[in-house]
C-alpha cells in the first residue's frame, strides 16, 4: 500500500507534461487528418510528399541537422576528452568558459555571425586581405551559415553531455587495457569510444532536435533557404494555413522520433552491457 | 638467478619522493610480497614494475634486459587491479580474450585458451555474462584469468582480495597460491595485510617510507625481525631500549638502567633494542612467583582487558611499560597488583 505513495511525486510532472504537451501535441496529429471536419483524409499528407518545394526542405533540414550534429561530434569529442582529463580545477574552469556562450541568446549569437560571414564580414575581408580569394565567399544566406550557427549553439551542450560520461570512466581501465597489450590506438577505440557511447547517443539527440527544431538561427542565418521550423512559421503565420502548420509540425514529430529510435538501437549494438 | 631487477630506482610526485634509491632483485618462479602500511611504496613499486609510472632515475632489468622504456602494452606483465577494472561493456569471454586479440591469436585458438583458463578460474559457464551481473569473487577470479591467459612473463597483484568479504579472501588467496604454483608464474603481490602476505608467498618485503626493511621468507621474518619498524608490523608490541650490550657465555647480557637481561644469542643480531611478542610474557603475583623465573622484573598492573581467549594486562616497570597477553585460565591479576614480570631469554630478539 505504502509504495504507491511513491508515484505521488511523479505526479506534477506527469500532470504537466499531460495536460501542456501530450494532449495538444495529439490533439494537433489528430486534426492533420481531419481538414473538414468530415471523414479522415490523408490526401494532404500524400500531395505534400509529392511537392518537390516540400522535400527539398526536408532533405535541407535533416542534411543541416545531421552535419551539425556530426561536426558537435567531432569537434566535441577530443575537447571533451582532453578536459575530462584535466585536474579538478582546470576542469571547473574550461568548463565554465565552455559554458559561457549558453549566455547570450541566440538572436544576439547570430547578429554576430552575420557580422563575421556576411559579405564584407571578418571573414571574407580577412582572406581577400592575404589574397587566398579574389571575391567575398558565399557564406551567409546558405545552409553552411545556419549549420556554423547551430555548431556554435550546440557545441557546449556537446562538450559538457560528453565531459559527463568520460569522467565516469574509470582510469584504472585504460590501464588495464594497455596492460594488455592494446596501443593507444586500440585502447580508444576498444575501451574509451564504446564507454562513451551513451554519451555521445544523449549528446547526439540533444544536438539533432535541436537543429531539426531551431528556428531563430536559420531564420536569421539563412536567408531565402528554408527549413521546415521556418516553413512552419511561414504557412502558420504569414499564409494563415495552420492545417499546413500542423502537418509540418506532424512530420517534425515523427521524424525526430525516428531518428531518435534508431540512435538508441545504434547505442545498443555498440554498447551491449545489458 | 634473478629474473628482474629494479636498480637504484627513484619515483616522485611533485618533487615528493616515493622510492629513493631502491633496489629489488625477484628470482624466476618466485611470488613475493611487498608488504606494509599505506604510503610506503609498495603499490609504486608495483606499477613502475608494471610500467604504469616512469622513474626518475634508475633501471628495471628483466631478463638482463633494459625494460625501463619499454611501454607497458609490450611488457607482457599480468596486472590485477585492486577494484578489478573490467571492462563494463564486455561479457567475461571478451574481458578475457582482450589480450589475446591485441596479440592477434587466431579466433579458434583464442576460444581454446580463453575456456581453458575459464576452468582453472572456476568461471565455466560465465562466458556470456557482463561484470556488472558477477559477485566481488567472481570479478576477481575474471581479473585473474584476464591476467593469466596472455600466459604473462611476470604477474602483478594490487590488493587483489582488500574488496572481498573474510571469508572469501582465505579462499581466494589459497586460489590464487595454487594457480600460481601450478603455472610457476613468477608474481608479485601487494597487500598491507600481514596474514594474506605470510601464508601466501615465497618471500615478504617489509616497506617503510620507500624503501625495503626486510626482504626474507614468512618464517624468518616472523622469527627474526631485523629493524624496529618489522618487529612492530609484526607484532612484537614490546621494546627495551638497552643501553649496551656484551657477550657472555650463555648468551648476551644486554643493560637497561643498571638492570641486566640475558638474551640468547640470534643469528648475527647487533640491534640494541629488546623485542618481545605480548604472548610470550609472563606474569605472577609478586607473593607467588616461582624461583627460576628468567629476567624477572618488578611491575604494576595499569589496566587490565579482557580478550576472551586471554586477558591482556598494562605492565608499568622500571624500563619501560609492557604489554601482556596472559592465560584467561589464570586467575585474573587486579588493577594496581604488584606482579613479577618473566621476560623468557629465547622470545628477545634483538633488532636495530
Amino acid at each position: 500500500m505504502r509504495n504507491y505513495y511513491k508515484y505521488l511525486l511523479i505526479l506534477p510532472g506527469v500532470l504537466f507534461l499531460t495536460i501542456f504537451m501530450l494532449v495538444p501535441i495529439g490533439m494537433t496529429i489528430i486534426s492533420t487528418f481531419f481538414p473538414n471536419e468530415a471523414a479522415a483524409d490523408t490526401s494532404n499528407y500524400a500531395s505534400l510528399f509529392r511537392d518537390s518545394y516540400f522535400l527539398e526542405i526536408l532533405w535541407t533540414t535533416l542534411r543541416v541537422s545531421i552535419l551539425t550534429t556530426i561536426i558537435c561530434m567531432v569537434i566535441g569529442f577530443p575537447t571533451a576528452y582532453f578536459i575530462a582529463r584535466m585536474s579538478a580545477k582546470m576542469k571547473a574552469l574550461l568548463l565554465i568558459l565552455t559554458i559561457f556562450p549558453l549566455l547570450t541568446s541566440p538572436v544576439v549569437r547570430s547578429f554576430s555571425w552575420m557580422v563575421i560571414i556576411g559579405r564584407n564580414g571578418l571573414v571574407n575581408e580577412a582572406l581577400m586581405g592575404i589574397g587566398i580569394i579574389q571575391e567575398p565567399l558565399e557564406i551567409l544566406y546558405t545552409p553552411t551559415a545556419v549549420i556554423i550557427g547551430l555548431v556554435h549553439l550546440f557545441l557546449p551542450l556537446t562538450i559538457i553531455t560528453l565531459v559527463g560520461v568520460m569522467e565516469s570512466i574509470e582510469s584504472d581501465l585504460l590501464t588495464a587495457a594497455a596492460s594488455l597489450g592494446a596501443s593507444r590506438f586500440g585502447v580508444f577505440t576498444k575501451v574509451v569510444l564504446p564507454l562513451c557511447v551513451p554519451g555521445l547517443v544523449i549528446g547526439g539527440i540533444l544536438v539533432f532536435v535541436g537543429s531539426f527544431t531551431a528556428y531563430t538561427t536559420p531564420a536569421l542565418l539563412g536567408g531565402q533557404q528554408r527549413v521546415l521550423s521556418t516553413l512552419l512559421y511561414q504557412n502558420a503565420n504569414t499564409l494563415n494555413d495552420w492545417h499546413m502548420a500542423s502537418i509540418l509540425a506532424a512530420i517534425m514529430i515523427v521524424v525526430t522520433l525516428i531518428v531518435i529510435t534508431c540512435m538508441n538501437l545504434l547505442a545498443n549494438k555498440l554498447n551491449p552491457r545489458r | 638467478m634473478s629474473l628482474f631487477t629494479l636498480q637504484d630506482v627513484t619515483v616522485a610526485y611533485q618533487k615528493q619522493a616515493i622510492l629513493q634509491d631502491f633496489n629489488l632483485s625477484i628470482g624466476e618462479g618466485e611470488l613475493v610480497s611487498l608488504l606494509g602500511p599505506s604510503g610506503c611504496g609498495k603499490t609504486t613499486t608495483l606499477r613502475l614494475i608494471a610500467g604504469f609510472l616512469q622513474s626518475k632515475q634508475g633501471k628495471f632489468l628483466f631478463r638482463e634486459k633494459d625494460y625501463t622504456k619499454v611501454p607497458v602494452n609490450k611488457r607482457n606483465f599480468g596486472f590485477v587491479f585492486q577494484n578489478y577494472a573490467l571492462f563494463p561493456h564486455m561479457t567475461v569471454f571478451d574481458n578475457v580474450a582482450f589480450g589475446l586479440r591485441q596479440r592477434k591469436v587466431s579466433k579458434a585458438s583464442i576460444k581454446d585458451r580463453v575456456l581453458r583458463v575459464l576452468d582453472i578460474a572456476s568461471l565455466k559457464g560465465f562466458e556470456e555474462r557482463f561484470p556488472a551481473a558477477l559477485s566481488g569473487g567472481q570479478k576477481q577470479r575474471v581479473a585473474i584469468a584476464r591476467a593469466l591467459v596472455i600466459e604473462p612473463d611476470l604477474l602483478l597483484f594490487d590488493e587483489p582480495l582488500s574488496n572481498l568479504d573474510a571469508n572469501l579472501r582465505v579462499n581466494m588467496r589459497v586460489e590464487i597460491r595454487r594457480i600460481q604454483q601450478e603455472l610457476g608464474i613468477t608474481t608479485v603481490y601487494v597487500s598491507h595485510d600481514q596474514e594474506e602476505c605470510f601464508s601466501i608467498s615465497d618471500k615478504v618485503a617489509i616497506m617503510n617510507k620507500g624503501i625495503i626493511e626486510q626482504l626474507s621468507d614468512p618464517a624468518t621474518i616472523y622469527r627474526q625481525p631485523k629493524t624496529k619498524f618489522v618487529a612492530d608490523f609484526i607484532g612484537f608490541k614490546n621494546f627495551i631500549q638497552f643501553d649496551s650490550r656484551r657477550q657472555e657465555t650463555d648468551g648476551i647480557a644486554a643493560t637497561v638502567q643498571g638492570i641486566t637481561l640475558t638474551v640468547q644469542q640470534q643469528d648475527n643480531d647487533t640491534g640494541l633494542v629488546g623485542a618481545i611478542r605480548p604472548d610470550d610474557l609472563r606474569l605472577y603475583p609478586l607473593d607467588a612467583a616461582p624461583m627460576t623465573v628468567e629476567n624477572a622484573v618488578q611491575g604494576k598492573v595499569l589496566i587490565s582487558t579482557y580478550l576472551g581467549r586471554s586477558y591482556q594486562y598494562e605492565v608499568k616497570t622500571s624500563i619501560g611499560q609492557f604489554t601482556v597477553n596472559d592465560d584467561a585460565a589464570a586467575a585474573p591479576l587486579a588493577n594496581g597488583q604488584e606482579v613479577v614480570l618473566e621476560i623468557p631469554k629465547k622470545q628477545i630478539v634483538l633488532v636495530d
